[in-house]
């Protein structure tokens, strides 16, 4: 059986995405949270450096993963800073507390 | 830009140009909110009046935003331009008389800006000829029309009509929006001439499907049957509004859609059956609920359906420009019969009519114009609505002699009503104190459309030149004629017959205590009609349902992020199998 890169690196791709999808159903904490969200971004990064080499434009497919990194950047920042603010107002990170929505 | 275009830029941007400046002016003092209402809407109404000289069948493309969207374009058609002067100048007029009426209110910005924004929506939505800018049209007029029942935000009256309101029309949207994609899907543009001036472009299975959609949508817009219950809910509205939202303007927004695709349509199974019906079972069962509705507002809004009924039977009947003639009418009359009741609730400081009485020595002028329009209403020769509504009867016993038998009745309901209301308020014993006659601005209001009222049906010629085949509408098959001619074919046998039972109907009302055992008879009746034919218990029903089940599904709400996540996965598991199995 040959193993080829580009299947490792599809692996790792999907592996990054299924961790940070059982961290979002498992954890409960809002830090944790927000890691799992950078995880699962990580993998959809690497398959789009993937995508361009494997078509051949490999230059595209890294100009997307830099605007990738800017736009999580700023997600991972904004999610931080309501996570700062829930712990102040709430006195507590879990995101069960935070079920004030529902009556 | 060419004259037609800059003309409908005005007529469509002033209004919209004026809420945007009524609004950031805001709440500073009263007058400057007064004033700059005034001056946009009547500007409007210039600029309408002047695209009456500018009509024509061609677009005219404002701005092309390509792709799905389509050309921003505007067609000034006699159709069209002829809707477009009823909103801005009506508009104007209510404008006017809200000078006098909200007078010491608060939040006017907030009240002028969304009559203005009203008026330009309605202006685009009657001129413009792409599909899909006339679903927003359409949509903006109803999202003001709720905001306005809503005015006074903390009666929970109001509010609730206003949302009733709301979802009621909101179904009507949806089918509009269907057809606008089918037609997308069809000919790959958004320009509704092409469909009228060929039909077949779209698939045949198809266009029943959006014929009978544009009739729920018109029906849902136009309170017909089985939505009438939305529009004497919305009466909460300040009373200008109801006059120029709920009686002119926006409730004729039906009307003109049917006719407007009456050419594409006419020729689907059915469908002019199921207009026409739709129309003579509105017309009737409104006229009943007027007769015996105390609430003065309520009366007028019942009486509002019951003609918007007359209109949607003639274009059932293939009578376009019957339907056009007594829209045009009735919006004369029927804004005047609001804004002289709205001058009788600003004085008495009631609506309820039991509570009126022998108000007409008190209110001289307020009298003459009532009775101006009511004789309107009723049909009594020689004003507008006589000649109007005649001519729909007739044009309806061209088509089914059996409806037209009913539709006089109705016409005789009409008479009995109309007499009602005006002895209930005017006449008798007074019950209540008025402080004065009408203020000034609404007399400058009100005046123009009772001289309207008394001579629009010398217009007949025009307007039938101006709706015609050679001029603007090639696709609707209506003849120019002149004025003479089209007055001389209402004077027939059929047509004395209808004066005769117009004449019973307001006979009835003087002669109600000799008539106690037909009432006694009739009671059954009065009582379903006073508990508006059980249609408000199938609303209640309706929204208990829904209700319940929302309570009943608030379950898969945890709100805890872990069930969200569950459900994100879980849903793009399903995308994925989708995609794998290739459908």
């Amino acid at each position: 059986m040959n193993i080829y890169i580009p299947h490792i690196i599809l692996g790792v791709a999907f592996l990054l995405l299924g961790v940070g999808v059982y961290a979002l159903l498992a954890t409960r904490n809002l830090i944790k949270v927000i890691v799992a969200l950078q995880i699962m971004v990580k993998g959809a990064m690497l398959a789009l450096v993937l995508a361009g080499r494997e078509t051949s434009q490999p230059g595209l497919g890294q100009t997307l993963a830099l605007t990738v990194i800017v736009a999580d950047t700023i997600v991972a920042v904004i999610g931080l800073t309501l996570a700062v603010q829930i712990r102040r107002r709430f006195g507590s990170l879990d995101v069960k507390d935070l079920t004030r929505l529902k009556r | 830009m060419s004259t037609p275009a800059i003309l409908i830029l005005l007529t469509l941007g002033l209004p919209w140009l004026g809420a945007v400046v009524v609004w950031a002016v805001g709440d500073r003092t009263e007058k400057i909110s007064h004033t700059l209402a005034v001056i946009f809407a009547v500007l409007a109404a210039v600029a309408g009046l002047g695209l009456l000289l500018q009509t024509g069948p061609e677009s005219v493309q404002l701005a092309d935003l390509g792709g799905v969207f389509g050309p921003i374009s505007f067609t000034p058609d006699g159709l069209g331009v002829f809707l477009a002067v009823v909103a801005t100048f009506i508009g104007s007029l209510a404008v006017i008389f809200s000078v006098n009426y909200m007078h010491g209110e608060k939040q006017l910005s907030r009240y002028y800006a969304y009559m203005l924004f009203f008026i330009g929506a309605m202006v685009g939505l009657v001129l413009t000829s792409n599909m899909l800018l006339m679903f927003f049209f359409w949509e903006i007029t109803a999202l003001c029309s709720y905001a306005l029942i809503s005015f006074n935000s903390d009666d929970p009256k109001a509010v609730a009509g206003g949302v009733k309101a709301l979802i009621m029309t909101q179904i009507g949207g949806i089918g509009l929006l269907l057809g606008a994609l089918a037609l997308y899907i069809y000919t790959g543009q958004m320009d509704f001439n092409v469909l009228l001036a060929n039909p077949d472009v779209v698939h045949v299975k198809l266009l029943p499907v959006m014929a009978y959609g544009f009739l729920v949508a018109a029906a849902a817009k136009s309170a017909q049957f089985p939505f009438q219950t939305w529009l004497p809910d919305a009466m909460e509205a300040p009373t200008p509004i109801s006059a120029l939202i709920h009686a002119a303007t926006m409730v004729n927004a039906g009307v003109y859609l049917l006719a407007r695709f009456y050419p594409a349509f006419h020729e689907v199974p059915g469908w002019t059956l199921a207009v026409m019906l739709v129309g003579l079972v509105t017309a009737l069962l409104a006229a009943l609920m007027a007769a015996v509705a105390n609430d003065l507002k309520r009366v007028l809004a019942y009486s509002t359906v019951s003609q918007l009924g007359y209109m949607v039977y003639a274009v059932g009947s293939g009578g376009i420009f019957a339907s056009q003639f007594h829209l045009l009418s009735h919006s004369v009359f029927k804004a005047l019969l609001f804004l002289a009741a709205g001058a009788v609730i600003h004085a008495v400081g009631t609506r309820n009519m039991r509570q009126m009485g022998g108000l007409g020595k008190q209110m001289p002028f307020t009298r003459v114009v009532f009775i101006i329009g009511a004789l309107a209403l009723a049909g009594i020769p020689v004003l507008n609505g006589f000649w109007s509504k005649e001519l729909i009867l007739e044009v309806g016993l061209k088509f089914a002699p059996w409806s037209y038998v009913l539709m006089v009745i109705g016409a005789g309901l009409t008479a009995f009503y109309t007499y009602r209301m005006v002895s209930m308020v005017f006449y008798g014993e007074s019950h209540s104190h008025a402080h004065g006659d009408a203020g000034l601005a609404m007399k400058i209001a009100l005046a123009p459309l009772a001289l309207g009222a008394l001579t629009t049906w010398l217009l007949a010629g025009p307007f039938a030149k101006l709706l015609s085949t050679e001029t603007t509408l090639p696709y609707h098959g209506i003849e120019a004629a002149s004025t003479f001619h089209i007055l001389e074919e209402v004077i027939s046998l059929p047509t004395l017959i209808a004066l005769v039972v117009v004449v019973l109907g307001l006979l009835g009302w003087v002669f109600r205590s000799k008539l106690s055992g037909l009432g006694r008879a009739l009671r059954g009746l009065g009582w379903a009609a006073d508990n508006s034919f059980g249609f408000e218990a199938i609303n209640r029903g309706i929204v208990r349902g829904i209700s319940s089940a929302a309570e009943g599904l608030r379950v898969t709400q945890t709100g805890l992020l872990n069930w969200n996540v569950v459900g994100i996965v879980a849903g793009l598991l399903i995308v994925i199998a989708i995609i794998a199995l290739g459908a």
